[in-house]
């Protein structure tokens, strides 16, 4: 239990999501609590008394994460709803209390994973490991960033500047926009699909890692698969980006096992876009911008299609539903190998080059992220 | 009429008086144990040392206050009762049409105590309960039973020839295939001279907030389609629990020649893809479930724990003899867990193999009494313990162990010491975290954190099982999303944590039950194989025994969670406030 909490407080860092191990506290349950504090505030016994949890983490985000979150607070009053897709799925909205009271908490988390405090922080919990709320913290980051600079992209495009309402936050939001910036950098991923099988597991993994430490899928969202012969090697599902190795199923495309089962969700779109496309490998991550811009223009009808950048945007959701990305992705993909589902990440495929789908797809967010400041210099905002 | 669907409404039936007296259950009872097993095990508390077969103990029918709503995968029955087999309290979660109709029909819950004079048929409708003389023969085939006794639109739980010999491990079948399959529930209906329970309602049911039950809807099948456990190219959508036979052999736990090894090299024989091979398969479903995990061609094809026992189990890779061998289980309603078990038991005893026809053969004995018929029919435990050999059992409180072997994941090792009926493996069902990563993998290999773990994942399904809902919905969706459509549907403001709450009661009830009935720390512990013998490694993986003192220490976190004492027994202060929750 304490190894976990030592590895979720080290990833949290690594992730940019508090700035020091100061700024959070992680609890895990068993018959006795782990934590990385000295001693464990009665406020957390007490939690844990209430709740019927096995983890628990207390978190301040980083500086101008924590700005954003305050942002929303004071506008959202009791409860943030994203906007995103993966966290309407999963977290469906985010209550907000005012203080580190545990009677409060308890009563936001009796019916969410995860909650914020105004005066300290994120409080979220598990009911099976450390991961799950570290999970669930990393993705109450993400739903909140994407909401933010989303709710301002809308607000200010919906109104003319002489109509357009007192929006307190749009300095802060151009401030901050500088901040995050994706980050460059060039890449040494193959160029050419690896013939062994554990070449193909290592290239996967340092794509992987390469993805997380850029910025372009927070580890446990996104998915990889690279094809060999007459099988394809798929990331499990919940699996981190950044720890891929042992987490990789091989699945026969003749259908002929069943181990597939704790494959990506998006398994049988990637099946469909390899079919489509007769390329070799799919990266699919969540960068931020891409998913913004993605939603720019309001919610697209399922089956419709838009562009950002040049880019194909499609609508659908998770997995293999009716209303699946399954059945407008792979379309999508067919001509320029790259597409971004309204809402929810940008898929790449190519038929040899890790580094070439990396590349493009690091590209698109920054052609995503130039397109936010063009949108809204257009729109009479004048952006440095 | 319309009936709201927060009430629970029920009959109490004397079958040796042929009375039925109808009754409905106090609001407090209803919302400290909500329905369905929780219901069960409150009743069962009012009479916990009687013998499982006494006539004044009850056998319950109960359904949850999901059933009859929109949220998905909620038309599930709960059977209680003691256990033959065990002796333990037991509650058996079951499929079909079952729920839906009691339902509709008002009764909630029928509480059936008496034994009477000559075999019956009892007849459940809108307008009250009726008597038959059943005037079937004691070998007739299940099938044939149901197709005497259908009813248009209506739903029938019966027994069948297993019962009527005085099998240990009968079950109570369900619209033909649905089975109530563990611990000899059908041997109770049996001593009970109750041959089978006809339900019909025509009552149409209203939520108390349409709009929240179809929002919690929307939530719950999103998370459906965004599971690949469900809705994946392998999901239950598509193969059923067949598909876990190929993950349970590559991960080395499929338990093989009475749990000797953990891996059958014949597996593909019997793995979901053979199986779509084998005829044109259909897709059933129990009443509003979307999944639809049940598969058939011409007959019922066999579920992942009855392919894995009639295969690895007793090392036959005859695909038809395990599908023969499942149907004649079937129409002779005996839980074929159970039943592959003891043939592979009393084969290590005889140091021989039972695969193909001699497998068959062996199943037909169990349901003639012929042959080794007698001494199969005792379960694995009690024909070890008489043929001198107790240890070759593979068993837990006498409830042989599924599909899973434990030395491969040790939550599920865990779990099937602390289960309340014995070794089941969805009281808690850690094969979720810890093979199909749901909601997040754990470490199969560990037991660290896991007695918390296991403690939470019970109270869960009690609750899962107390609500109507089925478990493989908890693939996709949780707790959250799930009491959410609770509140919209009954109106009861009952959150997550309220549920678990809940869900602790009903489990340390069952656990409170079983001490005064006898069962001790000892009880829950596993055989000494898995302590002693290693499994079947296999590329990268090593199945190494389990080190007992680590399950030891993991047991004695389970109770001081649980809040038990080190010999397993509820603390007083525990006691005494399930007590006060039992008594209500
Ligand atoms: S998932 Fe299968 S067992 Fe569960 S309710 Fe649906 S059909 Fe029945």
């Amino acid at each position: 239990m304490r190894n976990q909490v030592e590895k979720y407080l080290n990833k949290l860092l690594a992730h940019g999501l508090i700035d020091a191990r100061e700024d959070c506290a992680l609890y895990g349950l068993d018959d006795e609590i782990s934590t990385n504090l000295d001693r464990v505030p009665g406020e957390v016994e007490r939690l844990f008394e209430i709740l019927s949890i096995s983890s628990l983490v207390h978190a301040r985000p980083g500086r101008d994460l924590w700005r954003i979150i305050t942002a929303l607070c004071d506008e959202s009053l009791l409860l943030i709803t994203p906007r995103d897709s993966e966290s309407l799925t999963f977290i469906h909205d985010i209550p907000v209390v005012d203080t580190f009271d545990p009677d409060q908490i308890a009563c936001a988390l009796n019916r969410r994973k995860g909650c914020i405090v105004r005066d300290s922080g994120i409080v979220t919990l598990g009911s099976v490991s450390v991961e799950q709320a570290f999970i669930v913290l990393s993705s109450i980051c993400f739903a909140c960033f994407v909401k933010y600079f989303s709710d301002i992209l809308n607000t200010i495009c919906e109104f003319s500047p002489e109509i357009r309402p007192e929006h307190a936050h749009f300095e802060q939001a151009l401030e901050l926009l500088d901040g995050f910036r994706p980050p460059s950098g060039i890449n040494d991923l193959p160029a050419r699909i690896p013939d062994t099988e554990e070449g193909i597991v290592h290239a996967m993994d340092i794509t992987g890692k390469l993805m997380v430490s850029r910025r372009l899928v927070d580890s446990f969202f996104g998915n990889i698969s690279c094809l060999k012969g007459d099988d394809l090697y798929i990331s499990q599902t919940g699996s981190s980006l950044d720890e891929l190795p042992g987490y990789i199923d091989r699945v026969p495309l003749d259908g002929s096992s069943t181990c597939d089962l704790t494959s990506s969700s998006e398994l049988m779109a990637h099946l469909r876009i390899y079919e489509l496309t007769g390329h070799r490998l799919i990266i699919h991550g969540h960068p931020k911008f891409s998913v913004i811009m993605s939603m720019f223009g309001g919610e697209l009808p399922f089956g419709q299609r838009r562009s950002v950048g040049g880019i194909p945007v499609v609508s659908g959701e998770v997995g293999a539903g009716r209303r699946g990305l399954m059945h407008t992705l792979p379309e999508a993909l067919v001509e320029g190998h790259a597409a971004i589902v309204s809402g929810h990440g940008t898929f790449l495929s190519d038929a040899a080059s890790f580094s070439n789908a990396f590349e493009r797809l690091s590209a698109i967010e920054h052609r995503c992220y130039e397109t936010y400041f063009e949108t809204l210099r257009k729109n009479g905002i004048e952006v440095p | 009429m319309d009936r709201p669907l927060t009430s629970l409404k029920g009959w109490y039936i004397d079958l040796e008086k042929r009375e039925a007296r109808p009754g409905e259950l106090p609001d407090d009872v209803s919302r400290a144990f909500l329905g369905g097993r929780g219901i069960g095990s409150w009743f069962l508390g009012a009479c916990p040392t009687a013998d499982p077969l006494a006539h004044d103990a009850p056998l319950v029918f109960a359904t949850g206050q999901l059933t009859g709503s929109r949220i998905p995968a909620s038309g599930r029955t709960a059977i209680s009762a003691f256990s033959p087999l065990t002796n333990t309290i037991c509650s058996c979660s079951v499929g079909g049409r079952l729920a839906i109709e009691m339902r509709k029909a008002g009764a909630d819950f029928i509480h059936i105590t008496g034994r009477a004079e000559t075999e019956l048929v009892m007849t459940i409708d809108n307008s009250g309960v009726t008597f038959e003389e059943a005037h079937l023969a004691a070998d007739l085939p299940l099938s044939e039973v149901f197709a005497s006794l259908a009813r248009q639109g209506g739903s029938t739980a019966a027994i069948g020839p297993g019962a009527k010999a005085g099998c240990r491990y009968a079950s109570i079948m369900v619209d033909g295939t649905y089975a109530s399959g563990r611990g000899g529930l059908g041997l109770v209906m049996a001593s009970r001279n109750l041959r089978a329970l006809n339900v019909m309602g025509t009552s149409r049911l209203t939520s108390v907030d349409r709009a929240g039950e179809e929002a919690a809807r929307t939530d719950i099948i999103r998370l459906f389609d965004a599971s690949p456990a469900i809705m994946g190219r392998s999901g239950l959508k598509n193969f059923g629990t067949a598909t876990l036979v190929d993950l349970m052999a590559s991960r080395r736990m499929m338990p093989t020649a009475n749990f000797r090894r953990t891996y059958f090299e014949g597996y593909r024989a019997f793995s979901a893809p053979t199986l779509a091979r084998h005829g044109r398969v259909t897709h059933h479903a129990c009443h509003g479930c979307p999944i639809a995990c049940k598969k058939r061609t011409d007959t019922s094809l066999p579920e992942f724990e009855t392919l894995s026992h009639f295969g690895a189990l007793n090392e036959n890779n005859d695909l038809a003899s395990i599908i023969e061998a499942n149907r004649l289980c079937n129409e002779a309603g005996i839980d074929t867990i159970t039943a592959a078990s003891t043939i592979a038991c009393l084969a290590e005893i005889r140091q021989t193999r039972y695969t193909g026809a001699a497998l068959v053969e062996k199943v037909k004995e169990i349901v003639t009494g012929k042959g080794d018929g007698e001494l199969l029919r005792l379960g694995s435990a009690l024909m070890a313990r008489e043929l001198g050999v107790p240890e070759l059992s593979m068993s837990v409180k006498s409830l042989e162990l599924p599909a899973y072997d434990p030395r491969g994941a040790y939550g599920m090792a865990l779990a099937y010491g602390t289960s309340t009926r014995g070794a089941c493996h969805l009281r808690a069902y850690p094969i979720a975290h810890e093979i199909l990563r749901k909601p997040v993998a754990t470490d199969r290999f560990s037991f660290s954190g896991k007695a918390r773990i296991i403690k939470i994942a019970e109270d869960l399904n009690s609750v899962v099982d107390s609500i109507g809902a089925c478990k493989f919905a908890f693939l996709g969706a949780s707790l959250e999303e799930y009491a959410k459509g609770f509140s919209a549907v009954t109106g009861l403001e009952l959150d997550t944590q309220d549920l678990l709450r809940i869900g602790d009661t009903i489990s340390s009830l069952e656990r409170h039950i079983n001490t005064l009935r006898g069962f001790t720390r000892a009880d829950d512990m596993l055989p000494q194989r898995f302590y002693t013998e290693a499994g079947t490694n296999g590329p990268g993986i090593e199945i190494p025994p389990i080190d007992r003192a680590a399950f030891e220490e993991a047991l004695d976190r389970y109770y001081r969670i649980r809040g038990c004492n080190p010999d397993g027994t509820l603390t007083e202060i525990r006691t005494r406030g399930i007590a006060l929750c039992a008594t209500r």
